[in-house]
């Protein structure tokens, strides 16, 4: 079975409005219009019988004293008359005068003879009806004739052995009805758009605390931890407002411990630093005056004071980077130029950069210190662990990517290490014939990442092409598009 | 030469990287002046002219930035600032107080010097052939004499922002990069801080347009560098 779509919270409210309304205004429409119909038809039908029976007695009454052949005279059309006869008792022109409202038409049996001022014969009654009234008692029906609604009622006249009907057309009153439907269906229909709109409005007006929860947390997302909500009185809201200012204000708090922490933690490593990097410094600048082994010693202290420097750069880049307060700095640079300044920075400044004539001139959008620090970090791992680094390139990827390559000339790196190497002191299983990052590769790796996430660039690793043996990392960057330029340095 | 008689006031807190830096200038064959506080920073410059001032950003009492634009006021001295961040805030701030350079914390001796040698050649009068007046719009700009006239009054510029107008005043019209520009005003390689152009750039505007909030002499041009608009 399939499943239906899950509607959001504020589809299901307005669903529910919409169905209410409609629920409630066609219950109401429905039950009005059968109410309605029922009270006309029987207001209808019941004054059309009081006419019949006041009509029937006012025949009786003009004729139960009339003899037979006063009868059987009136019967006779007054102009097929003989030119004699006096009487002006005529059967036709009594029925031509009865009382006829609501457009009733009247038929009289009288002596096998049906006369009425109208064009209804006997066949027109229904033949229940005639039963009824032959057999002595009044009757009423309701039928259809020539696809209309009607109304018939009946009596017998003891007195002159006689069958009086009437039948009344109910088609007038039948489009009435109609037409109050149609109308009372478009209010229904009004009525639930009314319902949806106001599910819609008052759904909205319900979520907006959550909307506006959901923008605040966008935004202290986004690192802008001055965000709170506003307060308010609405008891049923005031815990949510509270408490979620409440967290925010903790993790603000947080966070700004952390960042303080790192920012001490950076002034109080840095100190003792400058005093031993200006100190060594000094003796390094002496170094001719020294004995060969206090040469040797300071050697090694100032080589050991540079490692142990970068290291503490790096925990602290970290650090900050972590604290989620860094910017890159991003500029336009010339791919081509940048690269080449940048591997004379590395532990390998001969490597050589290779790239295709046509893309000498291509720019991407960096933060140059990042990124010559990423060349440096993959350039001096390759040094470390990937048997040096064999060349650095780059090759437009598609219309607006680079990929820039870093090969080294090492065992290369298992495909499920691949994606590890850029943890922090990564560390993983050695496999047979690939190079063992058991031994951890630091930071360098994670801070690559990092800096490149910064500058919206991705970084991984595969092999090397044409199954050359070594690694190859390689760095995806958005080329720069010069439209931009105005819009991106506009002062 | 521009050893012999160079005096400089290093402004630290810390006495153990002052003593070291101390050593490292003296090395150099510099005089050094020491101030362990803003106050005392202030007082030692008014006694003694110093040809280059470094001070650090995170002082007890007044900070660097604050040592940084009281001498300002006065001096057109080269300043260089020495923060233990390269957070941008930091580095903007301290090149916004007026300073010339910076430098983060830990630095070799060699950087320092090499920072301080730069700024020193900055403040001699400009090497090489002498140059024309250049006139450009109401700006009267005298390289040999270190003078630069706006509608015939004498504008006062640091030695930096000088030589930053200097430089675009040379091929006016011309496009210089943040690299170019970082490399002949500030003698830094490839990979020298574009911001110390672009806080400077800012700087310059505030002396030399009639609008700096839209430059007609120092214009950016789309993104890469800087020219002055002939």
């Amino acid at each position: 079975m399939r499943e239906l779509p899950h509607l959001g919270l504020r589809a299901r409210i307005t669903l529910i409005y919409t169905l209410g309304a409609l629920l409630i205004a066609s219950t109401v429409a429905y039950s009005g219009f059968a109410l309605v119909r029922r009270e006309l038809l029987a207001d209808t039908e019941a004054s059309a019988e009081a006419q019949m029976w006041r009509n029937a007695a006012s025949i009786r009454r003009s004729l139960g004293n009339q003899s037979d052949e006063a009868i059987e005279l009136a019967l006779i059309p007054l102009e097929d008359r003989p030119e004699t006869d006096e009487s002006t008792l005529d059967i036709q022109s009594l029925l031509n005068e009865l009382l006829k409202p609501n457009n009733a038409l009247e038929l009289l049996v009288l002596r096998d003879q049906a006369r009425s001022s109208s064009a209804l014969q006997i066949r027109n009654i229904p033949d229940e009806l005639e039963e009824l009234v032959l057999s002595g008692e009044g009757g009423k029906i309701r039928f259809r004739q020539s696809g209309q609604p009607r109304y018939a009622s009946g009596v017998f006249i003891a007195q002159l052995d006689a069958q009086y009907y009437e039948v009344v057309n109910l088609q007038p009153l039948q489009e009435t009805l109609d037409r109050l439907r149609n109308i009372l269906i478009g209010v229904a229909i009004v009525a639930s758009g009314a319902g949806a709109a106001l599910g819609y409005s008052s759904s909205r007006r319900a979520l907006q605390p959550v909307a506006e929860v959901s923008s605040a947390a966008q935004a202290i997302a986004a690192g802008d931890f001055g965000t709170r909500l506003d307060n308010t009185v609405d008891p049923d809201l005031a815990p949510l407002t509270s408490s979620f200012n409440e967290m925010v204000g903790a993790l603000e708090a947080r966070i700004e411990r952390d960042e303080r922490f790192a920012s001490d933690v950076s002034h109080e490593l840095r100190s003792p630093l400058m005093t031993l990097a200006a100190s060594i410094g000094v003796l390094e600048h002496r170094r001719d005056e020294l004995s060969t082994p206090a040469q040797q010693a300071v050697d090694l202290l100032g080589k050991d004071l540079r490692r142990f420097t970068r290291l503490v750069e790096d925990l602290l880049e970290i650090s900050r980077m972590d604290a989620g307060a860094v910017e890159a700095d991003l500029s336009p640079v010339f791919l081509a130029e940048f690269l080449r300044f940048a591997v004379q920075q590395t532990d390998a400044p001969d490597v050589p950069v290779r790239f295709l004539p046509e893309d000498e001139e291509l720019v991407i959008l960096a933060d140059k210190r990042r990124m010559a620090q990423v060349i440096k970090n993959l350039v001096s791992n390759a040094t470390k662990y990937g048997g040096g680094a064999t060349s650095v390139s780059f090759l437009r990827n598609s219309i607006d990517t680079v990929h820039i390559y870093v090969d080294d000339n090492g065992p290369g790196i298992a495909p499920e290490d691949r994606a590890r190497v850029f943890e922090r002191f990564a560390r993983a299983g050695a496999d047979a014939g690939r190079r063992d990052i058991a031994k951890g590769v630091g930071l360098g790796l994670s801070l690559v990442s990092e800096h490149l996430r910064l500058q919206g660039g991705k970084i991984w690793v595969t092999d090397r092409e044409n199954g050359r043996p070594g690694a190859r990392f390689v760095i995806e960057m958005s080329l720069f598009d010069p439209e931009e330029l105005d819009e991106e340095f506009a002062e | 030469m521009c050893g012999v008689g160079t005096r400089i006031l290093t402004v630290e807190d810390d006495e153990r990287i002052r003593q070291a830096v101390k050593l490292a200038l003296e090395d150099e064959g510099w005089d050094v002046d020491e101030a362990d506080t803003g106050e005392v920073a202030l007082d030692r410059f008014r006694e003694n002219t110093s040809d280059v001032v470094l001070i650090d950003i995170m002082l007890p009492g007044m900070d660097g930035f604050e040592v940084c634009r009281s001498i300002r006021r006065s001096s057109d001295v080269p300043i260089i600032m020495v923060t233990a961040r390269d957070d941008t805030h930091d580095v903007v701030a301290g090149l916004e107080a007026g300073a010339d350079d910076y430098l983060t914390k830990p630095f070799a001796p060699k950087e320092l010097s090499a920072r301080i040698r730069a700024l020193l050649r900055r403040s001699r009068n400009p090497e090489g052939a002498s140059m024309e007046r250049i006139l450009v719009g109401d700006l009267e700009i005298s390289p040999d004499e270190g003078l630069v006239l706006k509608g015939g009054e004498e504008l006062h510029l640091t030695k930096t922002e000088f030589k930053l107008l200097v430089e675009l005043a040379s091929q006016p019209g011309k496009v210089f990069s943040r690299e170019v520009l970082l490399e002949r005003v500030w003698g830094y390689d490839y990979f020298g801080d574009g911001r110390l152009v672009d806080v400077h750039v800012r700087r310059l505007r505030t002396k030399v347009e009639p609008d700096p909030a839209s430059p007609r002499y120092v214009v950016t041009s789309r993104g890469l560098g800087y020219k002055l608009q002939p």
